[in-house]
């Protein structure tokens, strides 16, 4: 008799596996909009965070004072009505719209002047947008005076990132955070702001589990248009595969990390891929004051080394295409690019280069770390690199690293090629500037001279930046495409791709775009 | 026996000060940039904000003191902060030690029954086709990387034919139930919300099911194996002497002999998947302890990394106990000292 009741058993356990297979449940008509993303929040107080996924949460919660046009170019309204800025770029004024907070209280000019002097005091990683300002002043309820110490044309744009959200003061206050000068120590804010928003955006923070889901509930009381949805949420998928397969079957409506090679592989009809440029960019950087390489790596040799790459090749080796390639380290379409050409291989040259420099038989090592940004996947992309050194008789050694631990190597200069990525924080090029360019103090002089700038500072640029933020339009323009050719004549910096961006959506959502500033405007988004 | 599990449970603070201590240690000797999960990559070399951030989280005291101070923390039930989620560790393992304990409870559950009942049955048709098929089956369960099945069966079931949801603990657009156990199901239950445990059983069945295929072919080839030796063995032969069906010389009398193999390999089994459930939870995106404790390694969150140590010892310290205990229930002739 046991044998039979075991039999019967399993039928039982096979019927109840049946019964539990419930149908997904399906995204039309539903009010919630779901993106599937691999989230890379480090905070979500907006004087803290600097995150990708920082960036649209941000957007969604907090308003800045002005923001990015679609177009990605344009500066617009947001918080401030209008502004005013005096004729050697050292002062703004903002006039503020009528706008409120998500617990109703007004947006005015002190919560502006708390957020900004907030955002410089913490020292935070976004403080460097505020980097400079000497002045806030509330002249009035709705008027916010700032004052700069040196020209600076690029502040409007930084004040459009979204790290210069505008907080509630009043509440934010009441939750540990404070603007003054000790900020850094004092303010004890952050675990608040993981489960709390105090912003003026058309969202608010519902509830956060790390790693898992972020969920942002409709501001009932939002003073602009509201939203299209009464909920967002984003999932945690980790990679590209799965994302496209949740997008497939209904279960998120957007999937935010898809390469192009995954969306080609998408059959679902009910899927819409759109592929854009976008401001990314991955590249590979020069390190002379590595061990032993100051006498080694010399202007001529980095620049016979950015000769024997195939920029080409490296574009359909990595992104199979889908990508552009950039002269200088300012993504395609900001300021100054325009007039910059893009480096082109050319062996014979390189070759000559190397053995006037008496630099053959060449043998370096690459320390990077190992990971896939962008739809790039660094070791491959450093294979590339390998065989295009190959080509002119230079061997490379690959030595791909945990972030960790590249971290360390890099400070402490133990090789003397690396490569790393980029995406901007606003829209303007003066931030590409202040992180590459070989002006004492900033940050790639540091890691590319270990300790001994004079190896790689160059005397034009420092002249030629401070031209380009005390001007605007044509004149700063120029700044910039001067720059970008200073820096292409330096050649630590080589970019070697600007991966084109995937938008992947059900065909029922519609406004998803790409924003330099912002990521994913989510207020956008509607279902059809 | 009370008095024997009291003394092996009053040890376990020690042993956990001891592993901590040790977990500590070899953290901090790892090479690598400990503010790798503190300050972003493009902000490493700023002065001004390297030291902030070394201020705020005492990483600019000698390791001596950050040792007293960790140890200090962790006798008051401290995890500390974690470098990465910016939240209490404790916080942390409490959302997501639930998550994992569901999905191993649900695979340890599948791969004991059908492991069991595919050892049993191969071992009573030895040599048939039927244990053939049982033992190819429980091969592929235990050689298969889950990685691989794991995404193929997602592929076919999920995306193809819509058989199972797909991954996570439930719907994006459905909100969790009132946290009771931290089981979903189980608090749906409670709840009394029979729509939403069905939505967390399906969600569960897949991942559960893949990783419980794999404790299935161990379990299988140990039963069988163990079995068909006992079937071998005198008692057996005096069973059937007896005029014992065959069926009862296997269940009642081989089978009980294999237990103490069967109960230790679950025991380490089950300890082993509170933190070893990793690809699992990577495939179907799984909030659970495992993907926190590789996150929290590779940025070396040394917080997060003592916490999810703990948890993981005190898995194994109680699964060893528990077997013990086990030992002596399923055979009486072990007694506990």
């Amino acid at each position: 008799m046991k044998h039979f009741s075991l039999k019967q058993g399993l039928s039982a356990l096979l019927l109840a596996g049946t019964a539990i297979t419930a149908a997904p449940a399906l995204a039309q008509d539903s009010d919630t909009l779901v993106i599937a993303r691999s989230m890379d929040v480090n905070s979500l107080d907006p004087s803290r965070a600097f995150c990708d996924t920082c960036q649209f949460y941000l957007t969604a919660v907090y308003e800045t004072l002005v923001t990015l046009d679609a177009d990605n170019k344009t500066l617009v309204p947001n918080l401030a009505a209008s502004w005013e800025v005096n004729d050697d770029f050292t002062e703004f004024t903002f006039t503020l719209k009528d706008a409120t907070f998500a617990d109703g209280s007004p947006v005015e000019a002190s919560d502006v002047v708390w957020t900004f002097e907030r955002l410089k005091n913490l020292k935070g990683s976004p403080s460097f947008l505020m980097d400079g300002l000497t002045g806030a002043e509330a002249v009035d309820a709705k008027t916010v005076k700032f004052t700069v110490e040196a020209p600076n044309a690029e502040f409007l744009n930084k004040v459009s990132a979204p790290y210069a959200g505008i907080i509630n003061a009043e509440v934010a206050e009441a939750n540990g955070a404070t603007a003054g000068e000790d900020a850094a120590e004092a303010d004890k804010s952050e675990p608040w702001f993981l489960a709390n928003s105090a912003g003026s955006g058309p969202f608010t923070l519902a509830s956060y589990a790390p790693e898992a889901e972020l969920r942002l509930a409709k501001n009932d009381a939002y003073w602009g248009t509201a939203p299209a949805f009464s909920e967002v949420v984003v999932t945690q998928i980790q990679d590209a595969v799965s994302q496209a397969q949740a997008l497939e079957t209904g279960q998120v409506d957007i999937a935010m990390q898809i390469d192009p090679d995954t969306a080609r592989s998408i059959r679902s009809g009910d899927v819409t891929t759109e592929i854009v440029p976008s401001f990314n960019f991955v590249y590979i950087g020069f390190i002379p004051g590595a061990k032993g390489m100051e006498e080694v790596l010399t202007p001529e040799v980095r620049q016979a080394l950015a000769l024997a790459i195939d920029y080409d090749g490296m574009l359909d080796f990595t992104v199979g295409g889908n990508g552009a390639k950039q002269a200088a380290p300012i993504p395609n379409g900001f300021p100054g690019t325009s007039g910059l050409t893009p480096r082109e291989q050319d062996l014979e040259k390189a070759k000559e280069m190397l053995a006037a420099a008496g630099a053959e038989g060449l043998k370096l090592t690459a320390g990077y770390p190992n990971d896939n940004i962008y739809g790039v996947d660094f070791n491959i992309m450093m294979q590339k690199v390998q065989q295009d050194f190959a080509a002119v008789g230079v061997e490379l050694e690959l030595k791909p690293l945990t972030w960790a631990v590249w971290r360390d190597e890099l400070g402490a200069g133990e090789w003397p090629v690396t490569a790393v990525y980029y995406a901007p924080d606003y829209y303007g090029s003066g931030q590409y500037i202040a992180y590459f360019a070989m002006i004492e103090g900033f940050p790639w002089v540091g890691r590319a001279s270990v300790g001994k700038p004079e190896l790689v500072v160059n005397p034009a640029e420092a002249e030629l930046y401070a031209k380009a933020l005390a001007t605007a339009g044509a004149d700063s323009e120029a700044a910039y495409t001067a720059l970008g050719e200073e820096m292409m004549k330096d050649a630590i910096i080589l970019p070697l791709v600007s991966p084109n961006l995937v938008l992947a959506y059900r065909n029922d959502i519609e406004g998803v775009r790409y924003s330099a500033c912002c990521n994913l405007p989510l207020a956008e988004i509607t279902r059809k | 026996m009370l008095a024997y599990i009291l003394r092996r449970l009053m040890m376990i603070p020690f042993l956990l000060l001891g592993v901590a201590s040790v977990s500590f240690l070899l953290s901090q000797m790892t090479k690598g940039d400990p503010l790798a999960a503190l300050v972003p990559e493009r902000m490493m070399s700023n002065p001004d904000i390297v030291n902030a951030v070394k201020a705020q989280w005492g990483l600019d005291q000698p390791l001596p003191v950050r040792y007293v101070i960790y140890l200090g923390n962790l006798v008051q039930g401290d995890l500390g902060t974690s470098f990465s989620t910016r939240r209490p560790v404790a916080t942390d393992i409490a959302e997501r030690l639930p998550a994992t304990l569901e999905l191993v409870v649900a695979a340890m559950v599948i791969g004991t029954v059908m492991g069991l009942a595919l050892g049993l049955l191969s071992a009573r048709f030895r040599g048939t086709l039927f244990d053939s098929v049982a033992r190819i089956f429980a091969l592929i369960g235990s050689s298969l990387p889950i990685f691989w099945s794991g995404l193929i069966l997602l592929y076919l079931l999920s995306v193809r034919i819509s058989f199972v949801p797909g991954t996570g603990r439930l719907p994006p657009r459905v909100t969790a139930p009132p946290d009771v156990t931290g089981f979903y199901t189980v608090d749906a239950l409670i709840a009394g919300n029979v729509p939403l445990f069905l939505q967390a059983l399906s969600h569960l069945a897949l991942p559960a099911f893949v990783l419980g295929w794999a404790v299935t072919g161990v379990i299988t080839r140990l039963v069988r194996s163990s079995l068909i030796e006992g079937l071998s063995l005198d008692y057996a032969r005096t069973a059937r002497a007896k005029g014992a069906p065959e069926r009862t010389v296997l269940v009642k009398h081989a089978l009980p002999n294999a237990m103490i193999p069967l109960l230790t390999i679950l025991g380490f089994t089950f300890a082993y998947l509170i933190t070893g459930a990793v690809l699992t939870e990577a495939i179907f995106s799984w909030p659970g302890i495992g993907s926190y404790a590789v996150r929290a390694a590779a940025s070396l969150d040394y917080p997060a990394i003592g916490g999810v140590t703990i948890v993981g010892s005190v898995a194994f310290l109680l699964a060893n106990l528990l077997t013990d205990i086990a030992y002596a229930w399923a055979n009486p002739r072990i007694k506990v000292h």
